[in-house]
């Protein structure tokens, strides 16, 4: 009992962290409608940040500050918001495929310097030892649970609130201006490129802060963390929560962690050792036709408010 | 003979909002119809919906007394029916010859070439630009080949959606002088225009278009000068 | 320094090249960027080798690697995954191509991307796999370079399909279409283009190259599930410095990222090569992102 206690807190804070990934998707995609392929580089670079900054000294690598936890995620944040700026900015004035082309090539390179900047990463062993928010209370596993649950679903909380409000405000509605027609919104007097630069670097400093959680929940980073299949689930999450909808991100990010979690500790189960990883591969390829499906047949998603979807 | 007839059709782009609304006209063979009215009266939206560019609801088109309403927009030219849009109707990466040829794609394989050589004679300008991008032709010659290029697959109906627009009145003289030379072959041509002197000039008959369907009708020598029309037609133009 | 990254960038930028073709045509006439692209690269490789199963080895065309089974293998695997794609896009691009978003198209791709390289993991594992075992000579060529009898096959075969198909899109009835259809979609219906038709021959021309490429890089590295995925970046950065719609740009396109890569690898380190890539990429969209054969977007 105790142990499913603990089982159940340690699920809840990882899906929790993959809902405000998600939030961060549906500010730019849901709100803003501009495409992100590389959501697994902004993790990481959020992730990255915060670990290099706030762990001890090492010798053999660059970084090791010792900062406050809260200071690594505020910077985590901000590098991350930088980054999705830049990106923006080369590619919003061009048409919208060169966005999804460039965020792709921000998750390889992303990839590509978490593997061989070693003096800066680790290289493929990634970053051991980032501090633990409640480490003190580690020696009781449910404690330690809660304690980091309460800390994830404050921050997805408040994070849930701020875009909600957001995205009522007034900023809010020039984005949605902007995704309905173009044109309504220039001859608003607006500046489309800006604002738009603007909701992707907010979302993208929402994806950094929620890699930044998620180092300093673990405690441990890798490359292999931030690869591709990362920036798919976090889109069939805000798929089957529903764009356009903080509600629907949220509760999309729940039921398809449970569904992954549940399938995949179900093949584990029933697969025989040898074709495990076949099936792992299979469960990519569900969660794929998943996608393709909900886009055919019902692409406002199940969760998402009652006012128009996608 | 009727070639074209066109009854009580309605058409637009989305569903309860029709823009041509129970238009109905008719072409008789080698004829030239002008299509007139005031901005937004549907000339153009009516052309586009025959060409089966814009969604008919309602009504129906025949040619040759076979019903084309609902054929698709890319088979109606093997219909017999080809139209030429106001703007955007060359494709400007492709040498003059290229878009000829291009268009030719329904005649049989060996007809191409010796067509096109037909077509250089009636417009020589054309053969002397051949090699030439199309998207380089000035206004006039870009009109020219949008016209040439509808007829190479021999059409019974040519229809020209405002074939003056952005031309000099110099240039709106030669097109509508090689239209008129064109009609001797047996073509009929569909016109809409909103340059009525010009129109009214090479036509035989017209309609005038209001609010989606035709609401005169008459020879095109004497409708310049019938005062209802005058008033209505005019007076729009005057607030315009 | 040794000249040998010249050749390495040539065969590299060849392989690039052949895949950027599909996407610049996919882009151009069905007006969405391909993420599924890279995938049509790595289901041709293993349609191959596993064709090449079915026929059973045989000796190779000394001094090739390989012999008539890889050949035949290469034309059936050709075919199927044209199949392939015009599978895909009858069951899902077509549908979502219907409702106009093109965004969404581009979304669909990449969901398929995920699941067709998965699928392909599942069949044959992530187990990097070959055509054959046996081991090249490579013949020296002057200057320091050497290249084997399988680059030189291969840089040949390149070359006969860049030629054919540039032929085929500017001489050709069919290749004017598509040509007409790409820049001006509304007027190619009026002159009676059967659209369907072009997008047949599109998704057809496209997975055929990608297949080519695919058992190209399978023949002179390895196939691996991931080899598509891994191409992904260069052939988009390819189409994209070429000038999106333009067949020669995308060839070139791939041969500067090809040769660029190599001489990254001489340079800094075959671990930063995939960077190369992104950075030719950000160059050209700051810089002139029309590319170098491209036309500015109506």
């Amino acid at each position: 009992m105790i142990d499913l206690l603990g089982y159940g807190a340690f699920f809840l804070s990882t899906a929790l962290i993959f809902a405000l990934i998600t939030l961060g998707l549906n500010l730019q995609w849901g709100l803003t409608g501009l495409f992100n392929v590389g959501i697994s580089g902004f993790v990481a670079i959020g992730a990255y940040a915060s670990a290099i900054l706030t762990t001890p000294a090492t010798p053999d690598r660059i970084g090791g500050f010792g900062w406050p936890i809260l200071l690594g995620w505020a910077a985590a944040a901000l590098l991350t918001a930088a980054a999705a700026a830049f990106t923006g900015y080369a590619t919003l004035r061009l048409k919208s495929d060169y966005l999804a082309i460039t965020t792709f090539g921000v998750a390889v390179v992303v990839q590509l310097v978490a593997l061989n900047a070693q003096v800066l990463t680790g290289g493929p062993f990634g970053v051991a030892f980032i501090p633990r928010p409640f480490a003190a209370v580690q020696a009781d596993p449910v404690l330690f649970n809660f304690a980091n649950l309460a800390v994830i679903a404050a921050v997805t909380g408040a994070t849930f609130l701020a875009l909600q409000r957001l995205s009522r405000s007034p900023w809010g509605r020039v984005l949605r201006a902007l995704r309905e027609d173009e044109r309504a919104a220039i001859a608003l007097g607006k500046s489309a490129r800006s604002y738009r630069i603007q909701a992707f670097a907010v979302g993208g400093a929402v994806m950094g802060l929620a890699g930044a959680v998620q180092a300093h929940f673990i405690g441990f980073i890798a490359p292999d963390n931030y690869l591709p299949t990362l920036t798919f689930q976090v889109w069939a999450m805000l798929m089957v929560g529903g764009s356009g909808s903080n509600r629907g991100a949220v509760m999309g990010a729940i039921v398809v962690w449970a569904i992954w979690v549940g399938s995949g500790s179900l093949t584990s189960a029933i697969v025989p050792g040898d074709w495990q990883a076949r099936a792992a591969s299979l469960q990519i390829v569900a969660i794929g036709v998943m996608l393709c499906l909900i886009l055919l047949w019902r692409p406002q998603g199940f969760f998402g408010a009652r006012r128009r979807g996608a | 003979m009727t070639i074209l007839q066109v009854q009580s059709l309605i058409a637009g782009y989305e569903p309860g909002l029709s823009i041509v609304r129970g238009a109905s006209i008719h072409a008789a063979e080698a004829e030239i119809v002008v299509i007139l009215g005031p901005n937004g009266a549907g000339k153009s939206s009516l052309i586009k919906a025959i060409a089966g560019l814009v969604p008919i609801t309602g009504g129906q088109v025949l040619l040759d007394g076979r019903d084309i309403t609902t054929v698709p927009a890319h088979l109606k030219i093997r219909q017999g029916l080809a139209f030429v849009p106001q703007t955007e109707n060359i494709f400007p990466l492709m040498t003059v010859e290229e878009n000829l040829r291009v268009s030719g794609g329904i005649l049989p394989r060996a007809e191409v070439g010796p067509r096109i050589e037909e077509i250089y004679q009636t417009f020589p300008d054309l053969a002397r630009q051949r090699a030439l991008m199309a998207g380089s032709l000035s206004g006039g010659q870009r009109q020219m080949l949008a016209v040439a290029r509808a007829l190479i697959v021999r059409p019974r109906v040519l229809m020209l959606d405002e074939p003056s627009a952005g031309l000099s009145p110099k240039l709106v003289e030669q097109v509508f002088a090689r239209l008129t030379e064109i009609r001797r072959s047996g073509l009929t041509i569909v016109l809409v225009e909103q340059n009525a002197r010009a129109a009214l000039a090479i036509g035989d008959r017209a309609y005038v278009l209001v609010e989606g369907h035709e609401a005169h009708e008459g020879p095109a020598a004497t409708l310049w000068n019938d005062p209802v029309i005058a008033e209505l037609y005019l007076g729009q133009r005057r607030a315009s | 320094m040794s000249l040998q990254f010249l050749l390495n960038g040539l065969v590299n930028g060849s392989m690039i090249g052949l895949g950027a073709i599909g996407i610049t045509l996919t882009y151009s006439i069905l007006r969405f960027s391909n993420f599924a692209h890279g995938d049509f690269m790595a289901w041709g490789a293993y349609a191959a080798l596993a064709v090449v199963g079915v026929l059973g080895g045989s000796t190779p065309l000394k001094p090739l690697s390989f012999g008539w089974p890889l050949m035949t293998a290469l034309v059936v695997a050709m075919a199927l995954t044209a199949l392939l794609a015009l599978v895909l896009d009858w069951l899902l691009f077509a549908r979502l191509r219907a409702r106009g978003q093109s965004i969404i198209v581009v979304m669909a791709s990449f969901g398929a991307s995920m699941a067709l390289r998965n699928l392909l993991e599942f069949v044959f594992t992530s187990r990097p796999a070959y055509y054959s075992r046996a081991i090249q000579i490579a013949m020296p060529l002057g200057l320091g370079i050497k290249i084997t009898a399988d680059q030189i096959a291969l840089l040949l075969l390149t070359v006969v399909l860049v030629t054919g198909m540039h032929l085929f899109v500017q001489r050709s009835q069919r290749g004017r279409e598509m040509r007409a259809y790409s820049q001006n979609p509304a007027l190619a219906r009026v002159i009676g283009i059967d659209v369907d038709a072009v997008v047949r021959a599109t998704w057809i021309i496209g997975a055929a190259l990608a297949c080519a490429s695919g058992v190209m890089v399978g023949t002179l590295v390895q196939l691996r599930p991931l080899m598509g995925l891994d191409l992904l970046l260069p052939i988009f950065a390819a189409a994209i410095l070429g000038g999106i719609g333009s067949i020669p740009g995308a060839v070139l396109g791939g041969l500067v990222i090809g040769l660029s890569e190599a001489a990254a690898v001489q340079v800094i380190g075959a671990e930063w090569r995939a960077a190369v890539a992104f950075v030719i990429l950000m160059a050209v969209l700051l810089i002139r992102p029309m590319g170098l054969f491209g036309v500015a977007e109506r």
